[in-house]
């Protein structure tokens, strides 16, 4: 070949190269534009400078494009973080990649029943799921949910955002297994916490009139005696606020499936009943199951759990007192959703138990819950304690929801589905996220300025994350090997309990009963990791004599205890 | 007398408990199935039965070694019979929290993909279900989606039977129609009225089969098993594109 005909192929070639690109670059030009109007139009503020949110969005132009044109299903429950995504954000992702997102929204219970249909049936219903990682158990065991660890070094290396920063989760060891695999990715998080009437607390008549009655100071209440001690003082002492009836606690009991989540969601946690270890003791917390290298042996005490063991009677005991004792009468007839109407009426003083999802409905200006200048009246707290919780142990209860992949659904599509649950959470979206669901997920949203200048209009609820609080309210842990088939349990038995047809021991005896049969079918299951293998049956004073949960009765009464709100507040740090 | 009466009583008795005996056998064997008429899912004609979930449960039954007799019943009357009687089941149910204490759930017997229709001559480009927002929704009284729309804030208009939503999209008095897509194909031939495809394919819905709790652990393993070979074996996949969708 002459040196002239080689050097004109040359030239060919590059000239090819150069008009691929180009042709390339600009097939892809609308989708840059568009990228750009999101960024200027929707996506502020951020956590980074506009220049890094476009870089960030090239490379979801790029990194997209083998997708371009596909359709994807996802699902999620339906609160106001998801609804952004599925009304907002799809549409951005759309525009900019060129991928076709169905985000479909439906109840939480929905979601698991989709996700396990499409687990038992191998069809690909949905590409992803945005699911609780009170699953975790479930999902490390069950062999169907894609690790997202690992996924990322291989068949997902491609489509793994190199800004994403992992690190920057504060809800990573939610979804981690008990293997070191990350199972789900945290999209949105809201805690329950203790809420009350900060302005009422303040009050210097009541503060006497408290402090001349129990001895000590009107304030935030450490454990449950204070907070018993509260609720009765405002409850039969005050009782009338400007001529209105008020409460000293809220709280709701219609049987009802809302009624497990008031139980389920780490109440006993909250009493103490479990073993020290964070986000979950070990080798008792959640739901009273005692597990052993990894593996649930049992709920009883009488196979080493805890659920019907003293502190677990003790703290259902407590719920249904207050719920009689001070809380209002239809309160028995309430499920979750009406309930949480209740403290934005201005007629309770406090709430041990409050989803901060509720956030954006109560500073809603004009309620009798919020000052003209826009603060709230009430703030958000540490949840008091039970006598039998000890340092070291988890205080509350956190939702973390996360993406879900399963490994059932054809590798394009989880690539695909994967690029948009990292679109949704990346830094260039996620603090616009974070001021309209104030479900926060991560650390630079949480420390940017924007959240401080947002802080005294959310009562509270950026000082919680800014704490190690973040830390110790915490999921269901990975010691509930079966979260979709043991979640119903908890409703059917606690309201057999509440409706007086069982005392409270023989009720939870029941309960744990149902809940070893339960393990032990699941066991069968020979290709389950970490299946559950039942202790034997001892008996009940051996283990409650053996070290940590189940823990023997306490029959000394609590010293009710407080501090101020900004003490309090300081205990989280 | 007294020792006739007695022979003639005893007689009796082990009739009764013979007939007894007999019909609880059955009763294990032969399983109740009651379900309620939607076409193009389960339709009763004379003494036929035909039908998407029909051809469904023949296969599934086929598969085990359990007999079923299929009955039509009111939904509501099959849902209290069913918790009340052992050996019936009812589908197709919506499986939610408040039932799912009460019965043991094969499922799903059914999966149902909703969409969004538009006139055959005018395109709705819609990427998200909120890009309906403006537009004029039609559905009908007592379906779940149109409750689901509603629930959203979306304008939906509820006719007194589906039907009557192909003749009012036509005549642009609403301007989608929400439909479950196996049923929409069914209406579409029936009407000869051609939508072709939908903008936008927005809910799946599981329904299930929910059976008397009493029913033998056994017996629902093995219709569980059925189904879920007829899932993984691609029978199900077929049997819906016969009803000319996908799943």
């Amino acid at each position: 070949m002459s040196d002239i005909r080689q050097n004109k192929l040359f030239t060919l070639l590059l000239l090819s190269i150069a008009w691929l690109s180009l042709d390339v670059h600009a097939l892809f030009e609308p989708q840059l534009k568009s990228a750009e109007y999101w960024v200027t139009n929707e996506f502020q503020p951020s956590t980074l400078t506009q220049a890094e949110q476009m870089q960030e969005m090239n490379w979801f132009v790029e990194a997209s494009k083998p997708y371009f044109g596909l359709q994807i299903r996802v699902v999620s429950e339906r609160i106001a973080t998801h609804g952004y995504e599925a009304s907002v954000l799809a549409k951005a992702f759309f525009e900019i990649t060129g991928i076709h997102v169905v985000h479909e929204l439906t109840g939480e219970d929905d979601v698991i029943n989709k996700l396990s249909a499409q687990i038992f049936t191998h069809q690909n219903l949905y590409d992803a799921y945005i699911n609780d990682s009170d699953l975790i158990g479930t999902h490390f065991r069950s062999n169907a949910v894609l690790p997202l660890s690992d996924f990322m070094k291989n068949e997902g290396a491609a489509v793994t955002l190199p800004t994403l920063d992992l690190q920057d989760f504060i809800g990573l060891k939610f979804t981690t297994g008990p293997d070191g695999k990350l199972y789900q990715l945290p999209d949105q998080q809201f805690a329950n916490l203790y809420w009350y009437r900060h302005d009422w607390f303040n009050r210097e008549d009541f503060k006497q009139r408290f402090r001349l009655r129990y001895g000590y100071e009107l304030g935030v209440p450490q454990n449950w005696q204070a907070y018993e001690d509260i609720a009765e003082f405002f409850s039969d002492d005050v009782k009338e606020i400007e001529g209105k009836r008020i409460y000293g606690h809220m709280d709701y009991a219609k049987t009802d499936p809302s009624l497990g989540w008031r139980m389920s969601d780490a109440w006993l946690s909250m009493a103490g009943v479990g073993d020290k270890g964070l986000p979950n003791g070990l080798p008792v917390d959640e739901w009273g199951i005692r597990v052993e290298q990894c593996r649930p042996v049992g709920a009883s005490v009488e196979r080493g759990g805890a659920l019907n063991g003293p502190a677990s009677v003790y703290a259902v005991d407590k719920f249904i007192y207050w719920l009689h004792r001070f809380a209002p009468e239809e309160s028995i007839e309430l499920n979750f959703t009406q309930a949480g109407e209740w403290p934005g009426k201005g007629l309770i003083a406090q709430q041990i138990f409050w989803y901060t999802a509720f956030v954006a409905d109560l500073t809603k200006p004009g309620l009798p819950v919020m000052n003209p200048d826009g603060t709230p009246k009430w703030r958000v707290a540490p949840s008091p304690v039970g006598k039998y919780w000890q340092d070291g142990m988890k205080s509350g209860y956190q939702d973390t929801g996360a993406w879900t992949l399963l490994k059932n659904t054809p590798l394009e599509r989880q690539q695909a589905a994967w690029l948009y649950a990292q679109f949704v959470v990346s830094k260039t979206v996620s603090l616009k996220k974070t001021l309209v669901g104030l479900t926060p997920i991560r650390l630079s949203d949480i420390e940017s300025d924007v959240m401080t200048q947002r802080a005294p209009y959310l009562g509270g609820l950026v000082e919680f994350y800014r704490s190690r609080g973040r830390d110790v309210w915490t999921p269901t842990g990975t010691n509930v090997p079966d979260y979709p088939g043991l979640a119903n349990y908890w409703w059917h038995y606690i309201s057999q309990i509440i409706e007086g047809k069982v005392t409270v021991q023989k009720g939870m005896d029941n309960f744990a009963a149902a809940v070893d049969k339960r393990l032990k079918r699941i066991g069968k299951r020979a290709d389950m990791k970490c299946a559950p293998k039942l202790n034997p049956i001892s008996k009940r004073e051996f283990w409650l004599n053996a070290p940590g949960a189940p823990k023997r009765e306490i029959s000394a009464t609590q010293v009710g205890k407080t501090l101020s709100y900004e003490e309090a507040i300081n205990v989280w740090k | 007398m007294f020792g006739s009466s007695d022979y003639v009583s005893l007689q009796w008795l082990s009739a009764i408990g013979l007939s007894l005996l007999i019909s609880l056998s059955v009763r294990a064997e032969t399983i109740e199935v009651l379900t309620y008429e939607e076409s193009p899912f389960a339709v009763k004609v004379g003494k036929t039965h035909h039908g998407l979930l029909v051809d469904m449960l023949k296969e599934m039954f086929s598969r085990t070694s359990l007999d079923y007799k299929l009955r039509f019943i009111p939904l509501k009357r099959a849902i209290v019979t069913t918790e009340r009687m052992p050996g019936h089941c009812v589908l197709p149910v919506a499986r939610s929290q408040e039932r799912e204490a009460h019965f043991h759930w094969i499922s799903p017997v059914l999966v149902s993909r909703y969409g969004l229709f538009s006139r055959s001559n005018q395109t709705i480009p819609l990427t998200s279900l909120s890009d309906a927002k403006p537009y004029k929704i039609g559905s009908f009284l007592g379906s779940g989606i149109g409750e689901y729309l509603t629930d959203l804030g979306y304008d939906v208009e509820l006719a007194s039977v589906s039907a009557q939503n192909l003749r009012k999209l036509k005549r642009a008095r609403i301007e989608l129609w929400a439909a479950e897509l196996v049923s929409a194909q069914e209406q579409m031939q029936k009407q000869a009225i051609n939508f072709g495809v939908p903008e936008l394919i927005f809910y799946t819905s599981l329904r299930a089969m929910a059976c008397n709790k009493e029913m033998p652990r056994e017996q629902t393993l093995a219709l569980e098993n059925a189904l879920k070979s007829m899932y993984r074996d691609g029978y199900m996949s077929r049997l819906y594109l016969e009803y000319g969708v996908k799943i």
